[in-house]
Formats: C-alpha cells, sequence, structure tokens
C-alpha cells in the first residue's frame, strides 16, 4: 500500500493538517443536524481524507466497507432511453459517484441516482441516528450547468432522505443556487511547514532517517500539495535510502516534458516547430493529462524564462485561450493557438530588442 | 424479373408476358397503379415494371419504325390520359442507339466486350470457366445501352434481373390485408440467381424457338443494409460467377470518389473486388467525352429538326460530365421550353402576340441562364487542396472605386483563384468538423517558414470554428436547424480563416495531405483513460477514489518511478490490458482512411 493511503487519517480526530474544522465537523456531526456540505479547496489539499472521516464520524466503521460497483442506470430521456454507465463506490449507508465521468448526460445520472436512492430508504431500526444516506459526488465544478440545475432540484426535493457531501477544486464552478444550499467548507492547501510536519511524522512512522531540511525541500517542490508531498516522499525512499541532504526529488515525467516543450519554444518560432510542439502536446494529451494543467504548466515554464516585459501579454493570452479552451471541444486547438501567439510575440520582442 | 427482346425481334412478345406472369406473380399487381405515370419517367434502362412490359416492347419497336407514327401512338394508346406527354416524350429513349456506331462509349472498350460476348456465345457450355463480365462505370456512360447494342447486333437475347420496385410501409399493410406475402427483394434475388444457375435461362416458353443465345444482364442489384445482407448478397453474386453457363453482365455503377465515404458506395466496391477475384472479367467505362457526347447531340438535333447553336451543344456536353444521358435530357429541356410555351399558348393567344412575348425571355437570359450543368462535386481532398494552397491573383486587378470600402493594409488579401469558399465546401459535402480536423494537422505545412504571426492567426481563427463546433453538442438533436447553420458558420470559419491568415502562400508544390492525427490521440486518451479508470479503484484501496486528473498527474508518473513496488499493486489488471492495447493498436494500423473516419466520429459522439 503506498504510504499515502497507508498514513491517510481514518478518524476526525486523527486529522493533522485542517485539525480545527476536522474538530468542527466533528460538533457538527455529533448535534445530529447535518446540512448538505459543499468542500471546496485545491487538490491534494486533504478534502477526501475530511469527507472519508467525516463518514466514519457518522456511521461507524461500516462506512469503510465499501464495494466498488459498475451500475447502468436506463434513464428516460424524451424520446428514447439512454444507458449510462457508471462505477459507484457504496457502503450501507454512502454512495460515492463521480457524476462527470457521465459526460454531457450526467445531468441524468445525478437526479437518477438520488431518487433510486430515495426510494431504497435504510430502515432506520433503532430510532437513533440515520434515517438519511450520505450521497458524495465528486467533481461538482465539472457538473454542467444542466446537471447542476437539477441537482439544486433534487436536493431539496429529497432533502428528508439523504445528505450531499459534493466536493470539488473551486467554488465558482458551482452555481450559488448549490453553494446557498449547502454549508461551505473551504480546505487550503497546507501549508509547507505542515507539509513538512506530516512527512516528518511518516518518517518517523516507518522508522527513516532524515536529514534536516529534507522534508521541507520535498514540501517545497510540491507545490503545497500533500498527496503530491507524500507521494515524491515514497519514491525518493525507494530511490535512495538512506537519504542524503543534496538528494534529487524526482519530478513528474510529463512536468519535464512539458518544460521541454517550452524551451522548444524559446528556441526557434516557425510554423514548424510549432507542428513538433503540437506533435509533444498530443503526447501529453494521450497521457490523459489535463489539458487545462497543460497549459498552466506551459505558462508556468515559459514564463520563468521570460523578459519581464512580456510577461503581462503572455498571462493575458494564456488566460484568454484558456476561456475559449473551456467553451470549445478541442483542446489542442487552443492551447496550440496560445503557442502559436506565444511565438509571434516572442519573436517581434527578438527583433526589437536585437534586431 | 424482366424478360426483354431485342428490337428486331416482334414474335416473341407474347412470350415475355406469359414468362413474367409466372416468375414474378407476387408483386404484379401492386406495380399496376404506377403504370400510368411511369410512361413519362421512362429512361434508358428498361422499365422495372413486370406487367408493363409487353405494351413497353410495342410501344418501343414502333418507335423505331417511324417516330411521327409514334409519337401519336403512344399518346393514344399507352397513356391515354395524358395528352401532353407525346411531346415530353424522353429523347433519352427515342434516340437510344441502335447500332453499334451510335454508341457513344468509346470503340475500343466496345470491341473489348464485343468480343467477349461473341467468344462465348459461339463456344459451347463449358469452354470457358467464367462467365460474368463486370461493367463499372459511372452513372450514364451507357453500360446498358452498350450491352443491349451488341446484343442485338450478335443476335442474343438479353434476359435480365431488374430490381422490383421496393414495397411501402403503407402498400405492405395493404397488401398483407389482401393476403399477398411480402419477400424480401433480397431473397428474390436469390431464387433468381439459383434458378439461373440450374436452369439456365431457357425456361419453358423458350423451348419451341430456335432462339439459343442469351446474354444474362444484372443491372440493379437489390440493396443490401447491414453486414449480414450484404454478405449474403456476396455469396449470392460469388456462386452466380463460379457456375453460371450463361454469359453474364454485371453492371456497377461507380459514384465518383466523392461519395466514397458512403457506406453503401464502399460495399459495391468491395462487391465488385469480390467478383473480379472470384474470376469475373472486369471492363470499366470512362467518362463519355466532350466530343463522342456533342456528336450524338448534332444527331438528335437533327432528327428533330432542332437549330441549337453549337455553342450552346458544347455548354451542354462540357456540362454533363459524361453523362450522355444527362446531356440528351438537358439538351431536350433546352428545346423545349420556348417550343412548350408556344404550343400551350397556342389555344389561348394570337399568334402574333405571344411569339414576341414568349422568345423575349429567352433570348434575354440566353448569355447566362443557362442551366444546363449539374451540381459540380469535389472530392474532400481535393477542395482542402483548394483550401490549403491558397491560389490568389498575383496582382490585385480590383480598383478601388468609392463604393468599395477601404480596409487597412494588413488585412487586405489578393483576390482568390477559386469559387467562394462556401460553395467549394457545399460541393464537397463534408462535414465541418472533418474539414476543420483536416485544415487544423495540414495547414501549418503551407506556410511560410518565417510566418509565425500567420501561424497564429490561423490557429485563433481554427480555435474560434471549435467553439462554434462545441455550441452544437449541448443542443443534441432538438435543434437541427439551428445546428447545421453553427456547422456551416463554424466550417467557413475555418476555412477563411485559413484563407485569410495564410497571407503570403508558398508557391504551389506537392503535400501530402495527412488525415488528422487528432483522431488519433482522442483514441488513444480515451483508451489510457479506461485504463486508469479500471486502476483507480484498486489503488485507492477502496476507500475512496480519485480524479481522473490526479491519476494521470500524480499516480502514473509515480508508479512508474517506483518501478516493482507499484507493480506489486497494480499487476493484475495490468497485464490484461497490455494485451488489449497490443490488440487495438494492430486494428489502428490496418484501418483504412474511411473506416477511420467512421469510427472517429463515434467515438467523438460517445465521448
Amino acid at each position: 500500500m503506498l504510504w499515502v493511503d497507508k498514513y491517510r487519517p481514518k478518524t476526525l480526530d486523527h486529522v493533522m493538517v485542517h485539525d480545527l474544522i476536522a474538530q468542527n465537523l466533528k460538533k457538527l456531526v455529533t448535534e445530529q443536524d447535518c446540512p448538505h456540505l459543499l468542500f471546496y479547496g485545491p487538490s491534494g489539499s486533504g478534502k477526501k481524507t475530511l469527507i472519508m472521516a467525516l463518514l466514519r464520524q457518522m456511521f461507524g466503521p461500516g462506512a469503510e466497507k465499501v464495494k466498488v460497483e459498475n451500475r447502468t442506470w436506463k434513464v428516460d430521456a424524451g424520446s428514447r432511453s439512454i444507458d449510462i454507465e457508471l462505477t459507484t463506490l457504496q457502503s450501507a449507508n454512502h454512495t460515492e459517484i463521480s457524476p462527470s465521468d457521465a459526460g454531457f448526460q450526467d445531468r441524468y445520472v445525478v437526479q437518477e441516482i438520488i431518487k433510486d436512492m430515495a426510494k431504497n430508504r435504510p430502515i432506520d431500526t433503532k430510532g437513533k441516528k440515520g434515517g438519511f444516506k450520505v450521497l458524495v459526488l465528486n467533481d461538482v465544478d465539472k457538473l454542467s450547468r444542466e446537471a447542476q440545475h437539477s441537482l439544486r432540484r433534487t436536493m431539496e426535493k429529497y432533502s428528508a432522505y439523504c445528505r450531499l457531501i459534493l466536493c470539488c477544486n473551486s467554488s465558482s464552478r458551482v452555481t450559488e443556487a448549490i453553494r446557498s444550499r449547502c454549508l461551505n467548507v473551504r480546505i487550503n492547501a497546507p501549508s509547507e511547514e505542515q507539509i513538512a510536519d506530516v512527512l516528518e511524522f511518516i518518517g518517523k512512522k516507518e522508522g527513516l532517517q532524515l536529514p534536516s531540511g529534507f522534508a521541507a525541500r520535498i514540501a517545497e517542490k510540491s507545490n503545497r500539495n500533500l498527496r503530491r508531498a507524500i507521494l515524491s516522499f515514497e519514491t525518493c525512499r525507494v530511490q535512495q535510502y538512506p537519504f542524503t541532504s543534496k538528494q534529487a526529488i524526482p519530478p513528474m515525467d510529463w512536468e519535464e516534458y512539458i518544460s521541454e516543450i517550452a524551451s522548444d519554444i524559446m528556441k526557434e518560432q516557425s510554423p514548424k516547430r510549432l507542428f513538433q510542439v503540437r506533435g509533444k502536446l498530443y503526447e501529453l494529451l494521450i497521457n490523459c493529462i489535463p489539458p487545462e494543467i497543460i497549459l498552466k504548466r506551459l505558462v508556468y515554464e515559459l514564463l520563468r524564462k521570460l523578459d519581464d516585459e512580456l510577461k503581462h501579454e503572455v498571462c493575458h493570452w494564456a488566460s484568454y485561450y484558456e476561456h475559449r479552451m473551456r467553451l470549445g471541444q478541442k483542446a489542442i486547438f487552443h492551447i496550440e493557438a496560445f503557442v502559436a501567439k506565444f511565438m509571434s510575440v516572442y519573436k517581434s520582442f527578438l527583433i526589437a530588442t536585437f534586431g | 424479373m424482366s424478360k426483354r427482346n431485342n428490337v428486331v425481334l416482334l414474335s416473341s412478345d407474347d412470350d415475355d408476358g406469359s414468362i413474367n406472369r409466372s416468375l414474378s406473380s407476387n408483386h404484379c399487381y401492386k406495380t399496376k397503379p404506377k403504370l400510368k405515370n411511369s410512361t413519362t419517367s421512362r429512361r434508358l434502362k428498361k422499365p422495372r415494371l413486370s406487367t408493363s412490359q409487353t405494351r413497353f416492347s410495342i410501344l418501343h419497336q414502333i418507335n423505331l419504325l417511324d417516330e411521327d407514327f409514334n409519337e401519336m401512338f403512344t399518346g393514344s394508346k399507352v397513356s391515354p390520359d395524358t395528352q401532353r406527354s407525346s411531346t415530353l416524350e424522353q429523347w433519352v429513349d427515342k434516340y437510344k442507339p441502335c447500332s453499334l456506331e451510335e454508341l457513344a462509349v468509346h470503340k475500343k472498350k466496345v470491341e473489348e466486350v464485343k468480343s467477349w460476348f461473341e467468344e462465348r456465345l459461339k463456344a459451347s457450355k463449358g469452354v470457358y470457366k467464367n462467365n460474368v463480365l463486370v461493367i463499372s462505370g459511372q452513372a450514364g456512360v451507357g453500360k446498358s445501352a452498350a450491352i443491349h447494342v451488341i446484343a442485338s447486333h450478335l443476335g442474343a437475347a438479353v434476359c435480365g434481373w431488374n430490381t422490383p420496385t421496393p414495397v411501402l410501409w403503407q402498400e405492405h399493410l395493404y397488401n398483407s390485408g389482401a393476403g399477398a406475402q411480402y419477400t424480401s427483394k433480397l431473397d428474390e434475388f436469390e431464387n433468381f440467381v439459383e434458378r439461373i444457375r440450374k436452369y439456365g435461362i431457357i425456361s419453358t416458353s423458350f423451348t419451341g424457338e430456335s432462339k439459343p443465345s442469351a446474354i444474362l444482364l444484372i443491372d440493379d442489384l437489390p440493396m443490401t443494409n447491414g453486414k449480414a445482407a450484404f454478405g449474403r448478397l456476396k455469396d449470392c453474386l460469388q456462386l452466380l460467377v463460379y457456375s453460371t453457363q450463361i454469359p453474364t453482365a454485371i453492371l456497377f455503377t461507380d459514384y465518383g470518389n466523392t461519395d466514397s465515404a458512403d457506406y453503401n458506395a464502399r460495399c459495391l466496391e468491395e462487391l465488385q473486388l469480390s467478383l473480379e477475384s472470384s474470376g469475373a472479367c472486369k471492363v470499366a467505362f470512362n467518362p463519355i467525352t466532350t466530343n463522342s457526347i456533342k456528336k450524338t447531340l448534332f444527331r438528335i438535333c437533327q432528327m428533330e429538326h432542332r437549330d441549337v447553336s453549337a455553342d450552346h451543344v458544347d455548354n451542354i456536353a462540357k456540362a454533363s460530365g459524361g453523362d450522355i444521358r444527362h446531356a440528351i435530357t438537358s439538351l431536350q429541356f433546352f428545346c423545349l421550353k420556348p417550343n412548350q410555351v408556344h404550343s400551350l399558348s397556342l389555344f389561348t393567344h394570337s399568334p402574333g402576340v405571344l411569339k414576341d412575348e414568349c422568345n423575349k425571355p429567352v433570348r434575354s437570359n440566353d448569355g447566362y441562364y443557362l442551366h444546363y450543368g449539374r451540381d459540380e462535386t469535389l472530392s474532400l481532398f481535393h477542395a482542402l487542396g483548394k483550401f490549403l494552397h491558397n491560389k490568389r491573383e498575383t496582382q490585385s486587378s480590383i480598383e478601388y472605386d468609392q463604393d468599395s470600402f477601404l480596409i487597412q493594409e494588413r488585412f487586405s488579401r489578393l483576390p482568390l483563384k477559386m469559387d467562394v469558399p462556401e460553395k467549394i465546401l457545399c460541393q464537397s459535402h463534408a462535414q465541418p468538423g472533418l474539414v476543420t480536423g483536416f485544415l487544423h494537422e495540414n495547414v501549418l505545412d503551407f506556410l511560410d517558414d518565417e510566418a509565425i504571426d500567420d501561424a497564429w492567426t490561423l490557429s485563433s481563427y481554427l480555435g474560434d470554428a471549435d467553439i462554434l463546433l462545441a455550441k452544437l453538442r449541448g443542443m443534441l438533436s432538438s435543434d437541427s436547424d439551428t445546428g447545421s447553420v453553427l456547422q456551416s458558420a463554424a466550417a467557413s470559419v475555418a476555412v477563411r480563416g485559413v484563407l485569410f491568415g495564410n497571407s503570403q502562400p508558398l508557391s504551389s508544390r506537392w503535400h501530402t495531405i495527412r488525415r488528422p492525427q487528432l483522431w488519433h490521440v482522442e483514441k488513444a486518451s480515451l483508451h489510457k483513460k479506461n485504463e486508469m479508470l479500471r486502476l483507480r479503484f484498486p489503488a485507492c484501496k477502496c476507500l475512496s477514489s480519485y480524479h481522473i486528473s490526479v491519476m494521470a498527474t500524480e499516480y502514473m508518473p509515480i508508479s512508474k518511478l517506483l518501478g516493482n513496488r507499484a507493480c506489486g499493486v497494480y499487476h493484475e489488471p495490468h497485464q490484461e490490458l497490455l494485451k488489449n492495447m497490443d490488440m487495438e493498436d494492430v486494428g489502428f494500423d490496418q484501418m483504412s482512411l474511411y473506416e477511420q473516419l467512421e469510427t472517429s466520429d463515434d467515438d467523438i459522439e460517445d465521448w
């Protein structure tokens, strides 16, 4: 088992990073009145961990007994019926799905599943807490607008039977209507010190000797992403132990690849080079690196090498093309347009400066 | 299922009728009501209505004896209710070639086909193993006409399969109410072929006659829908090739390259190949040359006593694109217009007034209003080539007059040396998404090495087109009108963007046009995504699931770095996946372009 999973805090009491939030959540659940929740924050900040710990707090250890199920929903969409296949994680008391996997048919999924859950209401034998199920929805921000609207309706209609826990990276793409119906919980990215603390904790548990400053270096490289920090920590352990303080922290291969693309772009600005860059971008897309991340990283790499004078303009175009990428459907068109624009800007800059 | 003698023989008419009745009893009556309309719409191909055969052949024979008489005759006998038809009779039928000299097909081809039939008709049974000739050619190049003429030249009867008229659903309901059974056309065809193979065409009615030679002509193949039906047709035809004793001609109509993405056209191609591989001879008829079309047209003009100027004939011939049937029809149409008005108005107006009236519009329109062309089609690659090469006039010929608004120099381009881009798009019948994809893939090759600004303009426009196309997705099929407007707008933006963006087109040199790599990328990434989805649950030990982007950006690279340790975790599903991956890759390479088109389109739909 990877360390990320092995040292994931199981209960709210054990949470290290967001301990205040964890305590609040605990209070919230013990008072028996659980509203809908919306967790949002950057990737690798511990949203999922908190949700799992919360579920355990609500339902006891039973919440950890989950089974994976590939389910097919038959949905009646106007004139025809569609089959939608989704993978769910289910325990007796909760279901977790990522409705955005269903693509643009997501709106059917959300409604259908919630109805389904409402139908199979758990029978409350002890008369104690419960009487409702919890539905965990991942990537709510990736849901289409229609799906979010249909979610809003069902939230109201079935609120007696089920609670929703929504999870997303950015609340800005969740409609106001949904946000106002939930208790919003913002999960910050952990600070580098916090990450270093966690790494040292893991090191202690594993019985490793950490040179001073090593954990801090990994934390620094991790971009304040705890999961990533732990993953690279483990990679370092596999690659070389005992650790040395100068040890290289392996970067992600795709990041290296993008920095390669960036230096390609800086070296030559021509349609031919643009075509080569396209080939490399395709390579990244094949490996399912999300286009937004590619663009973001590419801009980051380019900016590092760029004269200050141009940075503003480049950022402007990057955001312009990111917006267009979201409007469009084929990301490569827009990433490539950005690269072309950058080349054009950079080339005229070079000509202006050096003649 | 009709049987028709060549024109010389008057005597076998009665036989025709009886054979028809015996062979095709099940769809006789349902075709009857259509009989009257069909007289006017009869074409070069033989009529498909079996019961009407007798009358038609009478008609046809007399047709040749005396045209004037014939006009009255058809008017009175065959379609007594449609008086107009005397003038509307189609020249295509009227001037059907009846000798080898009149045939507009190239002499050598005719000779080739003729000698092929001659040899087989003379030789005794079993000498030749292959008795099937496949004739292909685009529509209207005289395939069936050639067979008929050659048959009559050799004194052989042409016996043929003509597709029966399809049964409409309402008809079927009506028929089944009346107790008639419905048989699939494919079944009928299979039966027909079976019979031919076993008994030849010498059926009962022929026994008494001294008419040994016959040619089997299979003109229209039954439509097939789906793989299974197609397979049946293929097997059936192959059997025919292997075992038939009668010289047989199978006609295939090529649809040109333009429609080759079409499923049916591809089937036909496959069918042709399979026939050839099983031993059938093949003759391909080329489009008829402009000159021989012109010759034929002049001959008809002479016989009709019409005075059509050489220019017009020339235009008609050129516009027909090698389709002689079309050329004749447009000639008829061209000649018809003024005269028909004339004859109709005879009854209402005094002749003096009318002549000026009705000749005026024709005369004034003469120069530019002649629509005897048919719509040209372009292949996708031709159209793409036009856009990518971006040929322009060398210098602007337009003087800026006061009306035209001035454009800044950086926005102005030299005039295009081609039609309006939208028209070309229209002619190429390509889907906007496809065009955009192809343009995106190939356009960078056509840019000057220095022109990175142009590259930006281009790719920005292509991005616009993509956004327009993406808007379409949300709407699904509810709004087809808006959808098609959006689609054409997208294609137009893409094409014009490419034309505008490439401000200094390279002098044209040879480029191959690649198919968009994007399709492959989309497919591969989809595959990878599925793979990761399967890994997702084992990876996170069933407590929760990671999002796919987390899997891609963090788990997969790390698991690669961790090597062995991680392999332990991922071991089982991995092997299986690798196997799948390999198999799919092989499939990829072997796929032809068109299959690629289809499958990747599907994928995009499913995405």
